[in-house]
């Protein structure tokens, strides 16, 4: 069930005398397609809240079919409905088994919902939990659309998101711009899936199509970075890097002295990157450690068979592993390079950073620091040629010049689409924001160093 | 399985026990490989025929040079390494590669003495330190000569240098005879873009070790006058590379009291310049007349 994998360090080992934080990039990587996909669950949550009357549940209708049409055979899925409390759509209970005939009849169910009543997304994740609770081995999915803000008290989402995690990756989608981006990405970070906007409808079908189509292409259930690190040290963060930012330090599992777990979920046949910074006590120059060892390790538990305290040469679970060192030198040539992934990594961090603070600046009213900010960021991408965010930026800002990231923010009047009325005008700044939002921690790659 | 290099004492910062296998410490992370002591401070051999002295020198941690000589029959034959401070355990590298070099240099063989061989026998003992793929393998320079009746022999690999020390006006006059292997050398041979090798011109391009290209170049003089065959690390040569410089710092010495006395000059005077490298040399003098006569 499990497909070779290989964890790779990209560091510059050499300290300063003196020095104690170190830096490296681990890349985890699936390298081949490994055995027979696993068993897999999906769910589909589609909002049919009051807003979405329209041409938002025709075309929710629409993508769900779509998504259903995705599953392979064999694969458990359901259909939940969610307004103010969940109702399952398809099957009556539990889940079905997809193949041409429950795949037909799911289709028929989603054809047939109306829009009516509020949005209790809490409610909705505990329905998912209830079945995914049924498929302990199976790779576990779940797509959750929404249009508006959440009906619920922040508390009763917390609480259910918090219940949710572990069992199932939640990728979360708004329709329309009446949703809040900060509301989903707290459902999708802690559930180790993503956020994005789809600001037009009729895009619905395209994105569950490629949600689903992703989803069926995972055939490791979970994974977790194990990392042991030496007695007195500190991890001061864990980062995934790439494909997005997501920080991860919060989500250790401690599995024994010295050690502890990371949680990474479902994985396909995709590569990823982590930004690991550890601080030790100093050495003498001249002298060298193992700073941490990365290990990969599958799963729902991640002390896995090797608690703490057991010979890791035994390394049971472990599908791969790498070491990060540190050595002293008095050799400002070798001390003072930074290593290019962690260099690429630090900067792309930066950017996402900047985004979300030019975006909170810019929604408090404060339009000199939002300027500032997204100034920066308009230079920053450009530095490292991040096309996809640059276009982003562009659709919120006016950048007066690149290179110093000096920008205007957009506002109605500004904005260039010239044969839009005021009001599509706004709408459209505004799924430009969410846009920019949603997708602002996503980076780009940089090439293994020769 | 121990993989090489793996430690069997406790560790020395932490007094933790080893786990089977592993080279750092399972609590501390200590280094273990890096911490056996294989690499003394202050070596001196003296041998008819050849000398050699090394040194930590004032500012490295750990002396990753090495050096093997020994006189055989019609046969003298020198082997200088110096681990590659920026591989790990190094040190390792360099004196499994020098010693494996040196038995070879002393085999029997048809032609005179088979270089190329010894630096590969060299190279093979280097690579064999740590399993295939581990990153940054141990890895070593070597510079290696052999002086028999016919001529002097030499051989290297990376910037370990051999000269040739005689005095002014010599018959056979004091020069470099092996030339670096380093990126400043390959951006004016062509073979590498000048802006790369203008980053670190003197980073080698050749080295022994898993994941090494260990081609020697080689060199054979048969010299017309006396004089003196100097192997050495660059921790004499960054401070004195003038052959004409070294000739006249050993060659006194080398009157008065031998080739150790003329090897522990030269190592003086890389120690007074700074000492910031190991540095290690070995001497044999040369008297081609007196050779003829036997």
């Amino acid at each position: 069930m499990t497909a070779p994998f290989t964890v790779e360090v990209d560091q510059n080992p050499y300290l300063a005398a003196g020095a104690t934080r170190v830096d490296a990039v681990v890349t985890v990587t699936a390298t081949g397609t490994g055995d027979a996909p696993a068993d897999a669950l999906e769910i589909i949550v589609v909002d049919v809240s009051g807003s979405m009357a329209g041409e938002k549940i025709r075309s929710a209708r629409e993508a769900t079919a779509v998504a259903i049409a995705e599953l392979r055979d064999g694969v458990a899925f359901a259909v939940i409905a969610g307004n103010q409390r969940a109702q399952q759509v398809y099957p009556d209970a539990g889940t079905a088994r997809a193949d041409e005939r429950t795949r037909a009849e799911a289709v028929e169910r989603v054809r047939e919902l109306q829009a009516d009543g509020g949005t209790a997304i809490g409610s909705w994740l505990r329905a998912a939990r209830g079945l995914a609770d049924r498929h302990p081995d199976a790779v576990r999915h779940v797509i959750l659309l929404t249009d508006g803000q959440n009906g619920e008290d922040a508390p009763v989402l917390e609480r259910a998101v918090r219940a949710c995690v572990g069992l199932f990756t939640c990728d979360c989608r708004g329709v329309g711009t009446d949703w809040r981006v900060d509301e989903l990405r707290t459902v999708a970070s802690a559930l180790l899936g993503t956020v994005d906007i789809v600001a037009r409808p009729e895009d619905l079908a395209a994105d569950f199509r490629a949600l689903a189509g992703a989803a069926m292409a995972k055939n490791v259930p979970a994974l977790w970075l194990r990392l042991w690190t030496p007695q007195g040290a500190t991890v001061r963060f864990v980062k995934q890097v790439a494909p997005a930012v997501e920080d991860l330090t919060g989500r250790r599992v401690d599995t024994g002295e010295q050690r502890g777990a990371y949680p990474l979920g479902a994985w396909g046949a995709e590569s990823r990157d982590y930004h690991l910074c550890v601080d030790v006590a100093p050495g003498t120059v001249g002298t060298r450690m193992r700073t941490a060892r990365v290990e990969l390790v599958g799963g729902s538990d991640p002390a896995g068979s090797a608690p703490a305290g057991s010979d890791p040469a035994g390394s049971d679970g472990v599908l791969a592993e790498a070491i990060v060192t540190a050595e002293w030198t008095d050799d400002r040539h070798r001390s003072s390079v930074i290593d290019p992934k962690v260099a690429h990594y630090t900067g792309q961090v930066a950017l996402a950073g900047a985004i979300a603070d030019g975006l909170a600046a810019r929604e408090a009213g404060d339009a000199t620091r939002a300027e500032e900010r997204l100034g920066e960021a308009v230079r920053l991408a450009a530095e490292s040629g991040h096309v996809d965010t640059s276009q982003l930026l562009e659709g919120v800002v006016e950048v007066l010049d690149v290179r110093t990231g000096t920008v205007r923010l957009r506002t109605d009047a500004n904005k260039a689409d010239a044969d839009k009325t005021d009001t599509d005008k706004a709408d459209s700044i505004k799924a430009d924001v969410m846009a920019l939002d949603a997708r602002g921690t996503r980076t780009i790659r940089v090439g293994r160093q020769g | 399985m121990t993989a090489a290099g793996a430690a069997t004492t406790a560790c020395p910062h932490c007094a933790t026990e080893p786990v089977a296998g592993d080279c750092f410490c399972e609590v501390c992370g200590t280094d273990l490989a890096a911490c056996r002591a294989d690499a003394p401070d202050h070596v001196e051999i003296t041998l008819d025929g050849v000398a050699a002295v090394g040194d930590r020198g004032h500012v490295r941690a750990r002396n990753e040079d090495a050096v093997a000589v020994r006189a055989a029959r019609d046969r003298v034959a020198a082997v200088v390494c110096d681990g590659v401070s920026s591989t790990r355990s190094s040190q390792l590298a360099a004196r499994a590669a020098a010693d494996a070099a040196l038995e070879v240099l002393l085999g029997e063989h048809g032609d005179g003495p088979d270089v190329r061989s010894a630096v590969a026998a060299g190279a093979a003992a280097a690579a064999a330190l740590v399993p295939r793929g581990t990153p940054s393998p141990p890895s070593c320079t070597l510079v290696c000569g052999v002086h028999d009746r016919a001529a002097l022999t030499v051989a290297w690999v990376g910037d370990s240098r051999a000269y040739w020390l005689a005095g002014p006006g010599a018959a056979e006059p004091a020069r470099l005879l092996s030339a670096d292997h380093t990126a400043e050398a390959a951006a004016a041979a062509g073979t590498l873009d000048p802006a790369i090798a203008a980053a670190r011109p003197d980073a080698i391009t050749r080295w022994l070790g898993a994941d090494g290209d260990a081609e020697p170049d080689v060199t054979v003089l048969t010299p017309a006058g006396p004089g003196a065959l100097l192997l050495c690390t660059d921790g004499l040569w960054k401070y004195l590379p003038d052959a004409a410089e070294l000739a006249a710092v050993a060659l006194p010495a080398l009157d008065l009291g031998g080739p150790r006395a003329a090897a522990a000059a030269l190592v003086a005077a890389a120690l007074t310049a700074g000492g910031a490298d190991n540095v290690t040399v070995a001497v044999v003098p040369v008297h081609p007349c007196q050779e003829e006569e036997r």
